[in-house]
């Protein structure tokens, strides 16, 4: 599991660097099946996808990988810092906090006997009770889910529009005019003066800081 | 004539009724939610009363545009045969979209009203024209409508948007963008409570009740917090809120609701001693119990307290620089939405502020937003801000409105010419 955490954090997932980290990771770990759980994780479903553009002169490459966009300035940066507090902000645009995993489950495996569940429940009739590969199920997933608003974002292809076109990214209000802001404890929400040396969060006292050790210090950071 | 269904697909709550009406037949969430007595995903009712604990939930908007067109077609049929009692077939509709949506959002969209429900004609609008058109047809005298023009801020579920109107179009190089909005309050209260009292991550909407029950705004918020840290009886803002037990009560419940209005006895002043005095006095009439009751929290009943939260959960929509967000705040938001346009509309436009959206709910929420706007208008110009009788149903009343004047059959796309000429020559005719 340890490859799996570390896998679902891969910067710049170029495919030549996909390619790199995955006979790294064939290297290290002999066994077969944590390569395929790398292409895999490239399938699963993120928030966001990425056109990866193999060469200048080909065509963009339609394979999509999907990272959420603050994730990728995130994880550009080895800042630790910078990692944990934007993934504070990604999460809060999350709709599941905690049973996203399980939806799948039920998704698939639910036996409807109810007719107008079909919408979402599209069974697959396999030739016989075949146990599906992984790639066979991801690419159902893939197809399935539905795409993703920066998927969508992004072959909209907004930033070649004029500028006096109005569009989606030009509405944005962009920074604020001072870069002077109020910091808060992350732990009782007061007033905080002080930074976590490790990750970077605020805590206004000592004891702060001791529950802020025991309890989430790093635990946003990849 | 046919009948014009108006439809208001919001991120969060989806509002449907005919047009002509004065409120929507029908206010529900646009989410399938599945709670824990069941296995599968269903609707939500109008008037329901189960449990909502940890309901796991499916949205076909993400970030207030319309991604997944399946799940929202399912809702649409659900709301159209069972809760409206309409057929699409013989009806007009009128479809609420969000500012700046994607062509292909748009090309979705026109599909699944012309394919799947086989509509006979369509007409989109977009919330601040609507908006504007109620507003101004409500006072017929006022600036409003004289100058045609106004600027509305719309702080929905999925985002704010401040976009100014002019002769009841939208303009929409000036309209300006925050990516905050009501779900992001809640995630945000979620973490909060979860990390300091409860794990609630699971609980939309019951944080979705704590947030619209207990956080106001705050007019000073480091006078608030230096409040909020006193104890005992001294600390204004502390609530206790219990959660749904789904044996003695399923929904959740303020445990004090005369504790919850004391937050507002705070005056500019800072003249703290007061309150607490008045205080004293409804401790001694509640008799005993009362203390007891405040110094402990009582673990079996799944409660948990709200001291500072309660104002720094809004707070983020003035200040998104508190989370650590690289946004401007709603006032910059207002000011650099009026500078994008003719200068000669600056003065109007500030005078004109109108306040729509679910999340102006807030209570204070336009006193705070006039005292940080001010600094930052020059002083030539008058702020006013007028906030909606009922911000959530603002747009729907502008879009009933809109369906019952004379001419808007003609303003519509049928079907005929949907087939004919395809989405995004028909889309044209909108103007945005």
């Amino acid at each position: 599991m340890l490859c799996r955490t570390t896998c679902r954090f891969l910067v710049n997932l170029d495919h030549d660097w996909l390619e790199l980290a995955v006979t790294q990771l064939d290297a290290c770990f002999p066994d077969k099946g944590r390569s395929h759980d790398l292409r895999d994780l490239a399938h699963e479903r993120e928030s966001v996808s990425f056109t990866v553009a193999m060469e200048e002169e080909r065509r963009m490459s339609t394979r999509t990988r999907k990272v959420a966009p603050k994730m990728v300035a995130a994880l550009a940066s080895s800042d630790n810092r910078t990692q944990a507090a934007l993934a504070r902000l990604e999460a809060l645009e999350n709709d599941n906090a905690g049973i996203e995993h399980v939806e799948n489950h039920d998704d698939d495996d639910d036996a409807s006997l109810d007719d107008d569940d079909d919408v979402y429940i599209q069974k697959k009739q396999l030739k016989g009770t075949k146990r599906k590969t992984r790639q066979a199920k991801a690419l159902e997933d893939a197809r399935k889910a539905p795409r993703s608003f920066f998927e969508l974002l992004h072959e909209a292809n907004l930033e070649s529009l004029p500028p006096h076109v109005p569009s989606y990214l030009r509405a944005a209000v962009g920074p604020p005019s001072s870069t002077s802001r109020r910091h808060f404890c992350t732990v009782c929400g007061f007033t905080g003066g002080y930074t976590c040396v490790k990750c970077g969060m605020r805590f206004c006292s000592i004891r702060c800081q001791h529950i802020h050790d025991d309890t989430r210090c790093m635990k946003f950071v990849a | 004539m046919s009948n014009v269904v108006v439809l208001d697909n919001g991120g969060g709550l989806i509002k449907a009724g005919h047009g002509g009406d004065r409120d929507p037949l029908v206010t529900i969430p646009n989410c399938l939610y599945r709670p824990l007595s069941s296995k599968k995903f269903q609707h939500p009712s109008p008037s329901t009363s189960e449990d909502l604990t940890s309901a796991a939930v499916r949205r076909p908007i993400d970030r207030g545009y319309l991604i997944n067109p399946d799940l929202q077609r399912d809702i649409w049929a659900h709301l159209f045969s069972s809760l409206l009692h309409v057929t699409p077939s013989s009806s007009c509709l009128l479809l609420t979209e969000p500012l700046f949506t994607l062509p292909y959002i748009q090309r979705t969209t026109d599909e699944l009203v012309f394919e799947d429900f086989n509509f006979k004609s369509l007409f989109v609008a977009d919330s601040p024209s609507l908006v504007h058109l109620y507003e101004a047809s409500r006072r017929p005298e006022g600036l409003v409508s004289k100058a045609q023009c106004s600027l509305v801020v719309d702080c929905g579920f999925s985002f704010t948007h401040a976009a100014p109107v002019f002769q009841n179009f939208t303009v929409n190089y000036a309209a300006k963008r925050i990516d905050l909005g009501g779900k992001a309050l809640t995630n945000y209260l979620k973490e909060l409570v979860s990390y300091r009292a409860i794990n609630v991550m699971d609980e939309t909407f019951i944080i979705d009740d704590v947030k619209e029950k207990l956080c106001f705004v705050s007019l000073d918020v480091s006078r608030d917090l230096h409040i909020a840290r006193k104890r005992g009886k001294d600390n204004l803002f502390r609530c206790t809120y219990v959660l749904p037990d789904g044996i003695t009560h399923t929904k959740g419940f303020v445990k004090d609701p005369d504790a919850a209005q004391r937050c507002f006895t705070v005056d500019d002043e800072g003249s703290t001693p007061q309150p607490s005095e008045t205080e004293k006095d409804v401790v001694q009439i509640d008799g005993t119990e009362e203390p007891t009751s405040r110094k402990r929290i009582d673990m079996t009943k799944n409660e948990f307290d709200l001291t500072n939260e309660r104002f720094l959960v809004p707070e983020m929509i003035f200040q998104p620089a508190d989370l650590g967000m690289n946004e401007a705040g709603l006032a910059e938001c207002i000011v650099r939405a009026v500078n994008s346009c003719h200068p000669y509309l600056h003065s109007v436009l500030y005078e004109s502020i109108i306040l729509t959206g679910g999340s102006t709910l807030f209570p204070r929420f336009a006193e705070r937003l006039e005292m940080e706007l001010r600094p930052l208008v020059p002083d030539d110009y008058q702020v006013k801000i007028t906030t909606q009788e009922d911000p959530i149903l603002g747009v729907w009343r502008g879009g009933s409105l809109l369906a019952s004047s004379p001419d808007f059959e003609a303003m519509c796309v049928t079907k005929a010419e949907y087939e004919e000429l395809g989405s995004a020559r028909c889309r044209r005719r909108f103007f945005h």
